[in-house]
């Protein structure tokens, strides 16, 4: 039972890291229909340039964040007006092809700059923890949970209250009427992909800090990570990444307690297909984004 | 009758002899155009076959995978091309070709002849099963679906320890009375791999004239239109389904049995998958020549490279992709057909195509 509480706890904090990588991922994908195979490189690149302020300023990853944030926002601001703005009315398997392409690119910058050593960057209080009756709570990790949920609540309040979030919303959900009302698709396009990269930064971030990332491993399985996530929570809800990253993690820590080897992987790949089947539009998503003719 | 009412009716006969004659034209032409791809495929197979007496065994394996790989990419254009359902777990139905064939030769000790086959029936059963849910689903949810299935096979398999070996690997027996089969050589899968890659492209080019790759064209461009016509969409897109998967499988036979010893993290490697649907772009989809074109171009391009380039090899791959996509977004094949008949020949127009 001990065992089992502990495995909710950690599931739980898990999922709130796995639910901020999902979440600049959901976004791009519900508002552009571009499914970008390179989030896991900007996460990773995100994680670098914390180490590297870490590294040679000493600052703390948390204070780092905003740093952080506004250099992914630029790269991901300039990916998408210079590169996927040109492609993004090509058949999926294409704006699929330039991401895998652009994150081979960066991926391999990054191995040839910092090598492909497992990095980490080293605080006091990380690997600290406090218990809660008899589970016991990693601080980093608690933080990092903490962090995902008011960003995604932050994000969310963005979209529904702000005339940004609305203009990013309405070019989602109609681009040609949108453009008709005055909104610049392409520099919304290129804000939505930059807060994207920005949250995909932040949550490497947060990796870097409480476990540790390299340029070769880390970023396919945080793509993939993504992937689920988002499929699970469905698009057109801010709140979707949120579910679906905290049925994740609870999902991976429980699953892992009681089956062997790696069957875990199995079986989250079987909840992802069957939720596709029955539920294609994730389990609080907006049917809109299931339904729609792609190809 | 008067010469009005005769003249129309003249008119109408005539409209229709000259349509009629069209239409031989047409037929004409397709039937002329159809030997023309035929001979073309003879002689690049002589050609490759002759090739075979004057290289090295170095230059054999290297034709070798691009053989491959143009079966691959020929296998990925029959669903992800004529029939628009990107799939990306292609690489499930090469994991379990090769599975198949290795666990048949080494735990029951049968022959290579007997294993490929049921390599073939071991992709297509498994590709009818996850086919008749999947393909309901549209665009990228497909994708994922099927990346998720390639993903769960491979971890089904390295779970199977007492079966599969699991994450140990698996060794196919090539020396003295262990062998089920003798093994070929550098020689006899440069041939082998030849025939699958002729095979496959012949097959796709019979498919693409048929009634039922008419069918599958139809299914992608408007699903529901298909529908309404008679045509019976679910099975057209499982059966392409299960052909690219019998296409793909046998090459993971034939893969399997040339590595001798593999993990499951090498034949269900995704990146396999993104290479074929990379080759398939890049040549053109939804066509005959483009997957060929974009294999044999692709995996030349990357081997030289590799050979030259060392540590930047990866980087100026990636870089390569990026640009094919932005400046070839249909395909090189297509490209050149279309400058071929508009007789323009302008980059700027590919871009504008698909951009903002």
């Amino acid at each position: 039972m001990t065992q089992f509480l502990q495995a909710l706890a950690y599931g739980a904090v898990q999922g709130g890291l796995l639910a901020l990588v999902a979440v600049g991922f959901s976004l791009v994908w519900g508002v552009m229909n571009v499914i970008n195979l390179s989030h896991g490189a900007l996460a990773v690149t995100g994680a670098y340039v914390a180490w590297l302020l870490n590294l040679h300023f000493g600052l703390d990853p948390f204070l780092a964040i905003p740093f952080v944030g506004v250099t992914l926002f630029a790269i991901g601001y300039v990916i998408q007006r210079g590169l996927i703005n040109l492609v993004i009315n090509a058949p999926i398997f294409l704006t699929l092809l330039l991401t895998f392409g652009l994150s081979l690119v960066v991926l391999n910058a990054l191995q040839l700059a910092f090598k492909s050593d497992d990095r980490t960057i080293d605080t006091s209080y990380a690997s600290q923890s406090f218990v809660i009756g008899v589970v016991n709570i990693p601080y980093g990790r608690l933080a990092a949970c903490l962090l995902a949920v008011a960003i995604t609540v932050g994000l969310a309040a963005v979209m529904t209250r702000t005339r940004l979030g609305h203009a990013i919303s309405a070019t989602g959900m109609d681009r040609g009427a949108a453009r008709l009302m005055g909104i610049r698709a392409r520099h919304i396009y290129a804000v939505t992909f930059g807060i994207s990269a920005a949250l995909a930064g932040i949550a490497g971030t947060m990796i870097a800090t409480v476990g540790s990332f390299n340029p070769t491993t880390t970023p396919g399985q945080l793509t993939l990570d993504a992937f689920v996530i988002s499929v699970l929570g469905g698009l057109g809800n801010m709140y979707g990444a949120l579910v679906g990253g905290f049925v994740l993690g609870v999902a991976e820590t429980v699953g892992g307690l009681l089956l062997t080897g790696t069957w875990v992987n199995a079986i989250a790949m079987a909840v992802l297909i069957v939720t596709l089947i029955i539920r294609p539009s994730g389990l609080i998503g907006k049917a809109q984004f299931s339904g729609r003719v792609e190809v | 009758m008067s010469t009005e009412t005769a003249s129309l009716a003249a008119l109408l006969e005539g409209r229709r002899g000259s349509r009629n004659e069209q239409v031989t034209e047409w037929l004409r032409s397709r039937t002329l155009a159809n030997s023309w791809g035929a001979a073309a495929l003879v002689a690049l197979f002589a050609a490759m076959l002759g090739l075979e007496q004057v290289i090295e065994p170095g230059t054999m394996r290297l034709l070798s995978a691009v053989f491959m790989f143009v079966a691959l990419a020929q296998g990925w254009n029959i669903i992800g091309g004529f029939t628009g359902y990107a799939s990306f777990g292609q690489v499930a139905f090469f994991g379990i070709g090769a599975y198949t064939t290795a666990v048949l030769m080494n735990n029951y000790h049968a022959s290579f002849w007997i294993a490929m086959p049921a390599a073939i029936v071991g992709g297509v059963l498994f590709a009818v099963l996850i086919g008749l849910p999947l393909l309901r689903l549209r665009g990228h949810y497909f994708a994922i679906a099927t990346l998720g299935a390639a993903e769960g096979a491979r971890e089904v398999v390295n779970n199977m320890t007492p079966i599969t070996g699991g994450g140990l690997g698996i060794t196919i027996p090539t020396f003295g009375s262990q062998a089920p089969t003798a093994y070929f050589g550098k020689p006899g899968f440069y041939l082998a791999f030849l025939l699958l890659a002729t095979a496959s492209v012949a097959l796709s080019a019979v498919l693409a004239r048929s009634r039922f790759g008419y069918a599958m064209v139809a299914v992608h461009e408007d699903e529901a239109a298909a529908g309404a016509l008679g045509i019976n969409t679910t099975t057209v897109k499982v059966v392409a389904f299960a052909v690219s998967a019998a296409i793909v499988a046998c090459a993971g036979a034939l893969y399997a049995f040339q590595q001798i010893e593999f993990y499951p993290t090498d034949v269900f490697d995704s990146s396999f998958t993104v290479l074929m649907v990379i080759m398939v772009v890049i040549g053109g989809s939804g066509s005959v020549v483009g997957p060929l074109v974009g294999a044999a171009g692709l995996e030349l391009l990357s081997q030289y490279l590799r050979i030259n380039l060392g540590t930047y090899n990866q980087l100026i791959f990636g870089a390569i992709v990026v640009a094919v996509v932005v400046f070839f977004p249909q395909g090189v094949v297509n490209f050149v057909r279309d400058a071929w008949r508009s007789r323009r020949l302008s980059l700027l127009d590919n871009i504008r195509r698909y951009r903002l």
